[in-house]
């Protein structure tokens, strides 16, 4: 049986709670797509370990909000808060439900796969070639949001994912990275990636 | 597999695709319409998630009827339950546009986590000197040139959905979604000597 946090009252702020819930359910929802068309089951499981999280922050987020309420006004500006809290929740279920078909053995069939990588234009794996302009440089000095429009959600190194990888860590050869985003930079990142495309262009 | 089954398997992936891409589009107006407390966004994330419930039906049905061999009925509720799950996001998005909808003020909180998201939605306004001004969004090319999203067009106080021949014309609000780091370089592009806020 899964194990389930205790929960205490912590006094966090409700914007710093629903911050974290808004960045991590879309950080899932590629993660959990990711990991069902490539069929990554340790992908998975780290999708499932984040859908607990989120649930501990949906418990601490409702505490703070019955809080602050203090009477009528006060619960009429907040509700909307709650409701969109709710369904951020319900959007990390949502990526915990796609990483259960990986982790239950049911999989997609692998022409979904095959047909997905073709035809899907904001999520691509690739692994860094030798070639690549990017070996060696930090995450962070690749600038990949303002240059291209994407971003590296998770990065395999000697068989272990590191989510939402820190901005300093280097990128090696044989890093496996999913990326997310625009789909001309996505293309683009795929180049630089696979040493085809040699420079990085401002 | 046959020609014809993997014809009709690109047909199944094509539609799902469609889906996913169609429920992350609505999150993204969803997180709009609350940021700018704009019914006509979150009225337009309604419609999107009628036609998601459509194209979900269209989904399975193509699923269920194709001609699958019974050890590949695993890899198709596969397929299945990912189409599930996606209708799940589309229903979430709906209902962060309904606390629009339902007459609910969207608390300053609110506002501070969407604009603060590694992920945000951002507006700006177009002046006269842009480069932007009487292109159409294809030839503006702004995705290219600053990684943002164009959701919708405010012009004249409604919002328009983009087309690639809708033409950018001075005065006009674009609401666009990407990564933080994308807002200043759109700034600049829109609005590129006047500072300019939209209301």
């Amino acid at each position: 049986m899964r194990h389930f946090e205790k929960i205490e009252y912590k006094p966090i702020p409700v914007r710093e709670l629903l911050l974290e819930m808004k960045n991590l359910s879309e950080l899932m929802i590629d993660l959990a797509y990711s990991a069902a068309l490539f069929n990554d089951k340790e992908l998975a499981e780290d999708v499932l370990e984040l859908e607990s999280h989120v649930d501990t922050l949906a418990y601490l987020l409702d505490m703070e909000i019955m809080v602050a309420a203090r009477d009528s006004e006060d619960a009429e500006a907040l509700i909307g808060v709650s409701t969109v809290a709710e369904a951020t929740d319900k959007i990390s279920d949502a990526a915990a439900d796609i990483a259960a078909i990986v982790t239950q053995d049911i999989g997609v069939h692998p022409i979904v796969s095959e047909i997905f990588e073709k035809v899907e234009e904001r999520l691509i794996k690739v692994k860094v070639n030798e070639n690549s302009v990017m070996v060696g440089k930090q995450i962070c000095e690749l600038n990949l949001a303002a240059r291209m429009g994407v971003d590296i959600i998770a990065l395999r190194r000697n068989k272990d994912w590191m989510l939402n990888p820190n901005e300093t860590e280097k990128i090696q050869v044989g890093d496996l990275l999913i990326t997310r985003g625009a789909p001309l930079g996505i293309k683009e990142f795929k180049e630089l990636a696979e040493g085809k495309l040699k420079e990085l262009v401002e | 597999m046959s020609e014809q089954g993997q014809k009709r398997f690109e047909e199944i992936v094509e539609r799902f695709v469609e889906l996913k891409d169609t429920s992350e589009l609505m999150m993204d107006l969803a997180y709009s319409s609350l940021l700018l407390n704009s019914r006509e966004l979150a009225e337009e994330v309604q419609k999107l998630e009628e036609y998601v419930d459509k194209l979900h039906t269209d989904f399975e049905l193509l699923a269920l009827t194709s001609d699958f061999k019974k050890e590949e009925a695993k890899g198709f509720l596969g397929l299945i339950r990912l189409g599930v799950a996606t209708e799940k996001i589309a229903d979430a998005a709906a209902e962060m546009a309904e606390v629009v909808l339902r007459g609910i003020e969207p608390h300053s909180v609110l506002k501070l986590a969407i604009e603060e998201a590694e992920e945000t939605v951002t507006q700006v306004c177009v002046t006269a000197d842009s480069p932007l001004v009487n292109k159409t969004l294809k030839e503006a090319r702004v995705h290219e040139e600053t990684g943002m999203w164009i959701l919708a067009i405010k012009r004249g106080g409604k919002s328009l959905r983009p087309k690639h021949d809708s033409k950018i014309q001075p005065g006009d609000i674009l609401i666009a979604s990407g990564y933080a780091d994308g807002v200043e370089d759109l700034e600049r592009l829109a609005s590129p000597s006047s500072s300019c806020t939209p209301e």
